[in-house]
């Protein structure tokens, strides 16, 4: 799709919109300290494309409109991107099955990832289980009758 | 169908067939074209006027390269051939080119119809293992002179292209060639195969190949990178010329077993095994990088570099992940790329992350690379938190483990893996969470080395002391609540409830290794490891005998691991025990001998007496990459080396049938050195003895 053909859809309040105001909030990002890269975001929406290009530097962060070059330009559909910046969908995967593509840098990409949330049901927590559980499940001669 | 299969790879690309060449997979039956863990053909089978070939000779000549002599005819008994067959075999990055020539030896033209018939089934590696249904179809096109095989499921979509340089009558099932070869003389076609990853327009007439990169310049710079590979090797001499071979194989080896990401295409880091766990692991990459760390350094980096890049930031229960916890295993199949399989990459484990920060501190004091240590200090930051964050799941303050994912979790975080690794002396299995007792020796090594980096690298001394008052705490709690007074040794675990999971295994070795045991408690471990119980002659056991579970052939319940003495020996050196360690590396040198070189995962830990030779355990993967280290690390023990600032110390304790050994140009912040030794340590009593 030629330049002239996309027109910008307007910058709306939603998910991804909400997704980059909050990356550069803090502006500043530890996990991305030592790090370099640009990175566009050209996210379909039916025929229109809208567009967010990142700036890495050393931890901070910056983002605009801009429909600059990049290391890494990654094109993707609206709800596919939704569900990344939710947590939905995870980003190699995304990769993976093609919903994500990714012109030039896969570091750049990789190193994004960081960003991203976890899966929203994930709490970290898990019931311990018993030796006699454990038991029953792996020794055939606890499962015989007595 | 013949038993021998030969291998053949480059990366995550690897092709396995029978000796004729050719590829008959099944479901489960693990041939065929694989490229980032996808199976690209399943079906490979040349054939001459409808007769298949038999083998007269196979050789692989590098690992990325085989050549087939092929006659024509079954070869019950007797092959009475007018025609030869030669098929010439390399392996690139994205899928393999192969030369085939047909020699006619009559003295009168001969007609012919060659046909190769081709199919893929496009299995991830887990349905080969796992033996699962596909959920997408299938589709075969004929562009040109190709036979493009495609599969497709929603947007997921790979393809094969079989490509001929001469012409040929293709259709959707392979590729025949109507040709009269003249008297004595021969016809000759290049086949190329490319697994395609996306393609992004139906109509195209070329592959996107997985990879990119033209393929030819990429196979020169295979053969160039073996040579110099080797050619910057050190220079291993010894008296005992069994130790050179091994050490020949050992390089040539870990050399198949480099593997680069998509994200860094210019390094490699040491991938688990071969040909199925050509990916990175982070437990495996670390241990063989710090095998490997005196003969060459450029793994270790890559390792540090890659796992670093998939450090976990977020909670994901179904990745097992955590923030700052590095990752377990990383795969690119179908089955990953739909989130069937937590792979992408799953983060299960609860030992790689404190080893993260050891091979750090390690491979800085062999290369005095500060840069490194400057650019993953975050990293290492974050692995160092994760210890107290997230690992102390009972709120004792140990490292433990439990899968937060059920279904396709690992359940023994572990290196010891396997169900029945971890059993009371009784057999009986403790429940989860786990605090197995090498991951406290590593979270203590992480904590002191990261002490170090901290006051030496990042000039932060309060973190320093932080860090050493957090492992002074931590070994001192751990000589008290994991001592078995009445075995006097080491629990391998504690369990759910804090009790000691109180049998006697190798597991002992690797806290002398990381530093936690106290001096006074030395002693009587390092008597258990080359005791009875533990000793086999050949090397430590996994886990003792008289323990309820012990089998000399169960997988981690007794056999002897390469790779888990090449640490013990590190560690009986660590605490003092010359004799001791000199044993090891004794004993599973000698194995090596037996094996050719090529150490495998795990042997029979029947005594050494009763058998006269180590009993290979089955296992799929050969090499194996921490096996492969394993004789790496035997050496540097045996000859004591350790760095100190820019020095290269030498403590020599080899075992007497070493004579004179040395090793020439070892790599380090002192440019490069010789080092060398005599061997002195009668070993027999103990190796023989068994």
């Amino acid at each position: 799709m030629s330049p002239t053909q996309t027109r910008s859809a307007p910058t709306e309040a939603g998910p991804i919109s909400q997704f980059f105001d909050d990356l550069t909030q803090p502006g500043h990002l530890a996990t991305l300290e030592s790090e370099r890269a640009t990175l566009r975001f050209d996210v379909r929406d039916g025929s229109s494309v809208q567009r967010w290009h990142v700036t890495v530097q050393d931890g901070d962060v910056a983002v605009t409109h801009q429909n600059a070059p990049a290391d890494a330009v990654v094109t993707i559909d609206r709800p596919h991107f939704e569900a990344i910046v939710g947590g939905r969908l995870n980003a190699t995967a995304a990769l993976l099955r093609g919903l994500l593509t990714c012109d030039g840098s896969v570091a750049a990409v990789m190193m994004f990832q960081r960003c991203l949330p976890g899966p929203p049901g994930s709490t970290g927590r898990v019931a311990p289980i018993t030796s006699q559980t454990v038991m029953a499940k792996h020794d055939p001669s606890q499962r015989r009758p007595a | 169908m013949s038993d021998q299969l030969v291998q053949i790879l480059e990366g995550n690309t690897f092709v396995v067939s029978d000796n004729r060449g050719d590829i008959e997979a099944s479901e489960t039956d693990p041939t065929g074209l694989f490229s980032f863990d996808t199976r690209f053909l399943s079906r490979w089978v040349l054939t001459i006027n409808g007769q298949r070939l038999t083998a007269l000779s196979t050789d692989d000549l590098q690992y990325f390269q085989a050549r087939f002599f092929l006659v024509p005819g079954s070869g019950t008994v007797y092959v009475d051939a007018t025609l030869s067959v030669k098929r010439e075999r390399d392996v690139a990055h994205d899928g393999f080119h192969e030369d085939l020539r047909v020699l006619n030896h009559e003295n009168q033209p001969v007609d012919l119809d060659i046909r190769i018939e081709a199919a893929s089934d496009f299995a991830d590696l887990f349905e080969v293992k796992d033996a699962l249904k596909k959920k997408g179809s299938y589709q075969a096109r004929i562009v040109g002179n190709s036979l493009v095989l495609g599969y497709r499921r929603d947007t997921y979509e790979r393809e094969t292209w079989i490509s001929a340089a001469a012409p040929a009558a293709v259709d959707e099932t392979g590729l025949s060639f109507r040709v009269t070869v003249p008297p004595h003389g021969e016809w000759s076609t290049g086949l190329d195969i490319v697994a395609a990853a996306n393609a992004a327009d139906e109509h195209a007439d070329e592959p996107v190949s997985i990879r990119g990169r033209g393929r030819r310049e990429v196979h020169r710079d295979m053969a160039r990178g073996l040579a110099k590979w080797l050619e910057r090797a050190p220079t291993v001499e010894c008296d005992w010329k069994a130790v050179e071979r091994v050490y020949r194989r050992c390089m040539t080896d870990l050399a198949a077993l480099r593997f680069s990401t998509l994200t860094m295409p210019g390094r490699a880091l040491p991938a688990a095994g071969l040909p199925w766990f050509m990916t990175i692991f982070g437990r495996d990459s670390i241990f063989t990088s710090l095998q490997a760390l005196p003969f060459t350094s450029e793994l270790a980096s890559t390792t540090l570099l890659a796992l670093a890049e998939r450090q976990g930031t977020t909670i994901d229960d179904f990745r097992d992940e955590d923030p700052g916890r590095i990752l377990h295993e990383m795969r690119y199949g179908e089955l990953t790329a739909f989130e069937e399989r937590p792979h992408s990459p799953y983060y299960g484990n609860a030992d790689a992350t404190a080893l993260f920060v050891v091979l750090l501190d390690e491979y800085e004091r062999w290369t005095g690379d500060t840069k490194l240590v400057h650019d993953l200090q975050h990293a290492a930051r974050a692995a160092l938190a994760w210890i107290n964050e997230y690992a102390d799941l009972q709120g004792n303050g140990y490292v433990s483990y439990q899968t937060r994912n059920a279904e396709s979790g690992l359940e023994n975080q572990c290196w010891k893996d396997s169900w029945d690794s971890i059993s009371y002396r009784n057999g009986d299995l403790p429940g989860f969470p786990r605090a197995t007792c090498e991951l406290q020796g590593y979270a203590y090594d992480a904590k002191i080395r990261g002490a170090r980096l901290a006051r030496q690298v990042w000039k932060d001394p309060g973190y320093a002391d932080h860090l050493e008052k957090e492992a002074a705490d931590l070994k001192r709690r751990f000589n008290r609540d994991f001592w078995v007074a009445d075995g006097e040794y080491f629990a391998v675990a504690l369990d759910s409830d804090g009790r000691q999971v109180d049998s006697l295994t190798s597991n002992i070795g690797h806290l002398l290794w990381s530093g936690i045991v106290e001096k006074s408690k030395a002693r009587a471990i390092a008597r258990h490891l080359v005791g009875p119980r533990l000793f086999s002659g050949w090397g430590v056991r996994t886990l003792a005998e008289g323990e309820a579970r012990y089998n000399p052939i169960g997988y981690h319940v007794g056999t002897v691991w390469p790779f888990d003495n090449s640490f013990i020996a590190w560690g009986l050196r660590r605490y003092g025990f010359k004799q001791e360690a000199a044993c090891v590396v004794a004993g599973i040198m000698a194995a090596a001998e037996v094996f050719d070189g090529r150490l495998p995962e795990a042997f029979g830990g029947y005594p050494r007496s009763s058998t006269g030779y180590p009993v290979q355990y089955p296992t799929a993967c050969s090499p194996q990459a921490w096996s492969t280290g394993a004789p790496l690390l035997l050496l540097r023990a045996g000859l004591g080396l350790e760095p100190d600032g820019d020095h290269l110390i030498v403590d020599p304790a080899l075992p007497l049938n070493f004579g004179h050994f040395e090793i020439l140009d070892v790599p380090g912040r002192w440019k490069k050195i010789d080092v060398c030794g005599r061997g002195h340590i009668d070993t027999d009593r103990v190796t023989q003895a068994r």
